[in-house]
């Protein structure tokens, strides 16, 4: 009697819980025209590239993030399923400097040191149907002055021509994302095997 | 026979202070040092003029902080790092057995430079045995403040949780915690293991703007503790608890009865945490020498010993009733038998 009591009091309370959580659940589908932000989820430099392995080994105790000078690695704090608690950089938040403290600082194989232009983050891509001076808008070249890796990495396609090509020395740091000035962001960071690739390069 | 009595060393009776500043600190250095990371990306960026106020204000308070301590903030603030989970002193890389454990389990590899970072930690437990459960754990410090606001709650009259469970279950936790961690390929234990939570949770409230899934769990241990069974998460479920418990199986510096001194007034067990026994000696793996038994003690019946054992049950303390009546029993009829004259 005393353990049916008990077995009803749990299921009053997961019904109780299940009506109070349903408003959560049913606002994202009633609301209208309610796109999720866009979210670029780069693994921090030197990470394992295999990202099963990645999250393996990762024990989500945020020392990478402790250390990182412009605070530019995040964490999946309330998503990401088995990805939890692990580090990502978001570089249309904040592009990764290739400092090398969080791979100093990381106890595991997780992140491992790895020399700055053997770093594989991704590879830069660029929209040329919107990019200002790909669509004859004016100058700019933030990106390319901005890449800490010079000309390696990014340059402009023609002396004196403002119009920005990716190189395969990009090492995907994402600090061309944070700079660009463009509304729509026409640059961004993809996977190195990623097929849309060839259609973007020179 | 009160001349020979063996009293404690006296300082002992205060390490219970001594444990509480220390959890104290530990708990206050895991809030500092988000702050100080956000004043050193402040630093780092030399962005004093964009600040808005409230962010000029904790720049002017961390550089006060630690302004004494460093010549560059920005690199030799770095010496400190983490949390008890993981962390980094001077370059010296600690980290949790149980973060050992779990990375190993769901990477199916040993990676020894993780692993030997938490070698410093399980010779400090097996010698002290459960020792971080009361000396630093972050969550200890909160589930002890919950215990405290359990017992006024209690004085205001309200019932809270007495339950008692099966206090192996939390080895049956350990081990599913490893097999699902082995299976998924995710370091599990990490997500319900509260002292990680609670270092990565302050962290992400601090620098990164908003708790995580985490802090939903640990609320939920705080009200289990509060409304199911005192202290319950860290006595029934808590996976490093058992580790740490297994490690600390034949620890040498434990907590002994002084029966000669003992009145069975039973206080130790009343304040004991884990639920243990130490008014019968038994104080077993779980014990976590947080020593809160050696301060309550009224009459100096708890010590230390050196030994990798406990003592076996030494019966009732010799100035209780219970053993004044056993001596009578014992020693009335060879009084009469010797007569009485």
């Amino acid at each position: 009697m005393k353990r049916r009591g008990f077995m009803r009091k749990i299921v009053a309370g997961a019904v109780l819980l299940a009506a109070a959580a349903l408003p959560y659940g049913l606002s994202p589908l009633l609301a209208p025209g309610r796109v999720a932000p866009r979210r670029n989820y780069l693994r921090p430099p030197g990470a394992l590239k295999n990202d099963a392995a990645f999250v393996a080994a990762c024990i989500g105790c945020g020392l990478c993030g402790e250390v990182c000078p412009p605070r530019c690695i995040l964490f999946h704090a309330r998503d990401g399923a088995v990805k939890v608690n692990t580090p990502y950089v978001d570089p249309e938040d904040k592009g990764c400097i290739l400092c090398n403290k969080c791979m100093e600082v990381c106890p595991t194989e997780a992140l491992i040191m790895t020399p700055r232009d053997k770093i594989d983050m991704g590879i830069a891509q660029i929209d040329r149907d919107a990019c200002y001076p790909w669509v004859d808008k004016g100058i700019c070249g933030a990106c390319v002055s901005i890449c800490p890796l010079g000309a390696k990495a990014i340059t402009f396609k023609l002396w004196n021509q403002y119009r920005p090509v990716i190189l395969d020395g990009c090492v995907g740091c994402g600090l061309c994302v944070e700079v660009c000035p463009h509304p729509s962001v026409p640059i961004w960071v993809i996977d190195r095997t990623s097929e849309s690739r060839a259609e973007q390069t020179v | 026979m009160s001349s020979s009595r063996h009293i404690p060393f006296f300082l002992w009776r205060h390490l219970n202070k001594l444990r509480w500043i220390v959890l104290s600190i530990v708990f206050a250095m895991l809030v500092l040092l988000p702050f100080l990371h956000v004043y050193q990306t402040y630093r780092a960026a030399h962005a004093y003029d964009l600040l808005s106020p409230s962010e000029r204000q904790l720049y002017d308070v961390m550089e006060a902080l630690s302004a004494p301590f460093t010549d560059d903030p920005t690199e030799d603030l770095d010496a400190v790092k983490g949390n008890t989970w993981s962390g980094t002193f001077w370059g010296l890389k600690l980290s949790d057995p149980l973060a050992a454990l779990g990375q190993a389990a769901a990477g199916h590899t040993l990676y020894w430079p993780f692993l030997l970072t938490a070698f410093i930690p399980i010779a400090v437990t097996a010698v002290f045995g459960r020792i971080f459960c009361g000396w630093l754990c972050p969550a200890t410090f909160l589930y002890e403040l919950n215990t405290n606001f359990a017992a006024w709650l209690s004085w205001a009259g309200l019932k809270i949780g007495d339950r008692h469970f099966d206090k192996r279950l939390k080895y049956a936790v350990l081990g599913l915690g490893l097999v699902l961690s082995a299976v998924s390929g995710s370091v599990m234990v990490a997500a319900v293991y509260p002292p990680a939570i609670i270092g990565r949770e302050i962290y992400y409230a601090i620098a990164l703007g908003g708790f995580g899934a985490g802090t939903v769990f640990f609320v939920g241990t705080l009200l289990f503790d509060l409304l199911v069974a005192r202290r319950g998460f860290c006595r029934y479920l808590c996976p490093g608890g058992a580790l740490y418990s297994l490690i600390g199986r034949y620890r040498v510096v434990r907590i002994r009865r002084i029966v000669e001194n003992c009145n069975d007034c039973a206080k130790c067990n009343a304040v004991c945490e884990f639920d243990l026994d130490p008014l019968r000696d038994g104080f077993g793996q779980e014990c976590n020498n947080c020593t809160a038994c050696i301060a309550v003690c009224p009459t100096d019946a708890m010590t230390f010993t050196l030994r990798p054992t406990d003592h076996p049950a030494q019966g009732p303390g010799h100035l209780g009733r219970r053993y004044r009546d056993e001596q009578e029993a014992e020693h009335e009829p060879l009084a009469n038998g010797n007569g009485v004259a």
